[in-house]
């Protein structure tokens, strides 16, 4: 996490109202996680007072990028801004997406938990394992970030990305996508492109089709059991709305299916310091807790003996493990 | 030239006047890769409770005009907790810690104190007499003192310790038989005379008053008809309560002898230098921390360039030293 006074390399109109912004910094970008944020002071005056928080859109070495929606006053003035001009820029923050073993290490996973069988169900998981990637809105450029990094760690067609928005023009990063080779499914509320409705609503059906899939190769092959498969085969990350964020994680616990969202809440710092982008999450056992506020300074929370507590969003987060979540 | 920017709260002597408010500072160590916590005068916890406290449902902030909402709610791990998990960490420091602690009755804001004096590290107290956040008041939830006052003041409920001057000397007297370090009593805006109230803190014995905490704001979403905050109110903190905190700085320095600390929307050194000239011996920096992580050290260098450019060597020369006459 470093403070610096960033140039602007780029600030490019992409949809309507829509812009992306590049700036300068090999300190930010170069540590800069898929999922994670940086905290962008769009004016130094009084108002608009706070700086505004964006996910990564990229990182490279020594330049990072942005994508924004002007909202308000402060995305209004930041649309303002031109090639030369200096920004605030606070980040890298939070934690972003996890890759973990079950996603690119199917082999090892598999070893460890049914021996003999481990080549074949490696091989298989292989051919069908797949990441599913489902963005709304400004929830895109997090998912773009991550699909940069996952191409280079398994096949593109493997990579199903799910974008919702309200029209085709809304469709962001659409061709940014299809250049990695990742496979696309649209839907737009007004049915201008891809299907009309709710992206949720071919993500289910996707996953639906797909599970149907485990189940008739597993008739074939008894030797694992189908939760193992079913964990190893599919696993989803997404970030848009929070309704939408919702459904998905309702589908991911429908079909059993691994889910990480990244949230969007108001936000203040950035950094822990006024715990105001609360989140209410599920209570973990005390036992972990301890351990956590051990490691992590951030969660400083509590009611040992309560059922939920508030986590904060910029430094737990902001990515979640969508089961931990308690949705309103 | 030599510049002293020392200057004394009670018993604490700081190196500078500038101290960092509660509640926006987490507990210190957040801000480390940021700036040199070093170079502060002190630094005021986060608000301990004797038990931890879950804090309030989100929506907990909402920005507006030059200003900042907020509702958490006290959320934070208990006064054990920091003493073992947190405490340790700012004893290294070398800096003044002031623990600011809140309870719901008298014998609570004791309990903290109490704990916090066995503990150690700690060189000073701000008792948190005006949290806008938590809700006060009901007999059945807590202790004797609120009922009390309640029932006296039946038209209008009290809210909070800092809206009546007979709670504020029973909680400033009973903290003070507890300990001999800087006692300071924390004081909100939303009274009709905070001359009294800083009066009715001296009287008790406190060492300094500190104001103001935020005001009671409330900011409503027209579509919905809802308060934006789940908490609906909130506590309205930053630039645009500044004029208000230095006309209120002023007004209970000249009603007291004790030190006031000064707090309320201090951007950068100018602004603190307002606070000082009203009358301050010291000020607080909170919601700039969340804009600019090192604002409160660049205003200890900045009040002490203004002090060469002024040729003043010693801050007591600015301290009080409004034209008013």
């Amino acid at each position: 996490m470093v403070r610096e006074k960033c140039v602007v390399l780029e600030n490019k109109k992409v949809a309507p109202g829509h812009f992306v912004l590049t700036c300068a910094s090999r300190a930010i970008s170069k540590n800069a996680r898929p999922g994670q944020f940086a905290q962008i002071l769009c004016e130094e005056s009084t108002d608009p007072l706070l700086p505004r928080p964006f996910s990564f859109l990229t990182a490279a070495q020594n330049h990072f990028s942005v994508l924004y929606h002007v909202v308000g006053k402060g995305t209004g003035s930041l649309a303002q801004k031109k090639k030369g001009d200096f920004l605030w820029v606070l980040g890298p923050l939070g934690n972003g997406f996890t890759l973990g073993r079950e996603t690119f290490d199917e082999g090892r996973r598999t070893k460890d938990e049914g021996r003999g069988t481990a080549q074949t169900v490696s091989s298989i998981v292989h051919r069908s394992s797949s990441i599913v990637l489902v963005g709304g809105g400004v929830g895109i450029p997090p998912l773009y970030h991550l699909a940069q990094l996952l191409v280079k760690k398994m096949k593109p067609e493997n990579i199903h990305v799910f974008l919702g928005a309200r029209d085709k023009s809304l469709l962001l990063c659409e061709k940014e996508f299809k250049k990695l080779g990742a496979e696309l499914h649209l839907a737009t509320d007004d049915g201008s492109k891809g299907k009309k409705g709710f992206v949720t609503g071919i993500l289910e059906e996707f996953i639906q089709g797909r599970q149907k899939t485990v189940v008739s190769s597993q008739e074939k092959q008894k030797a694992y059991p189908s939760t193992v498969y079913r964990l190893l085969s599919t696993k989803i990350y997404a970030c848009g709305p929070t309704p939408m964020l919702k459904a998905i994680s309702l589908v991911s616990q429908k079909y059993e299916v691994p889910c990480e969202v990244s949230v969007e809440v108001p936000m203040a710092c950035g950094f822990g310091a006024c715990i105001g982008c609360a989140i209410k999450v599920r209570s973990q056992k005390t036992e972990d807790r301890r351990q956590k506020l051990q490691k992590n300074l951030s969660s400083d929370v509590c009611h040992l003996s309560s059922e939920h507590r508030y986590a904060i969003a910029c430094t737990e987060g902001p990515v979640f493990q969508a089961k931990d979540i308690l949705w309103k | 030239m030599e510049i002293n920017l020392e200057t004394k709260i009670g018993k604490l002597k700081l190196k500078n006047p500038v101290l960092v408010a509660s509640g926006t500072f987490g507990y210190a160590k957040e801000f480390e890769p940021l700036m040199d916590l070093k170079r502060l005068g002190g630094i005021v916890t986060k608000t301990l409770t004797v038990k931890p406290r879950l804090g309030n449902p989100p929506p907990r902030i909402v920005e507006t005009p030059s200003g900042l909402l907020n509702a958490i709610g006290l959320q934070n791990v208990g006064v054990d907790a920091f003493v073992k998990e947190k405490l340790p960490y700012l004893k290294k420091l070398k800096v003044p810690i002031i623990a600011s602690v809140m309870g719901y009755s008298a014998e609570e804001f004791v309990r903290c104190v109490d704990t916090l004096e066995k503990a150690g590290g700690i060189d000073g107290f701000e008792l948190n007499l005006s949290c806008p956040n938590v809700p006060y008041g009901s007999k059945s939830r807590f202790g004797s003192s609120f009922a009390k006052a309640s029932e006296d003041a039946s038209a209008h409920a009290v809210r909070m310790f800092a809206h009546d001057e007979r709670l504020i000397e029973e909680v400033v007297s009973a903290a003070r038989k507890w300990t001999a370090k800087t006692l300071i009593a924390k004081l909100g805006p939303d009274v009709s005379d905070i001359g009294k109230m800083a009066q009715a803190a001296e009287a008790a014995g406190a060492d300094a008053v500190s104001l103001i905490n935020t005001f009671i704001a409330m900011v409503i979403d027209v579509k919905s008809r809802r308060p934006v905050l789940a908490n609906k109110t909130g506590g309205l903190s930053g630039p645009c309560i500044r004029p208000i905190a230095v006309a209120m700085t002023w007004e209970a320095a000249k009603n007291v002898k004790i030190p006031v600390i000064g707090i309320g929307g201090i951007m950068n050194a100018r602004d603190a230098l307002e606070f000082l000239i009203a009358g301050a011996s010291a000020i607080q920096v909170g919601t700039a921390n969340f804009i600019n992580p090192s604002a409160s050290t660049e205003i200890v260098r900045g009040i002490g360039d203004f002090m060469k450019k002024e040729k003043i060597k010693n801050l007591k020369e600015i301290i009080g030293s409004l034209k008013d006459s």
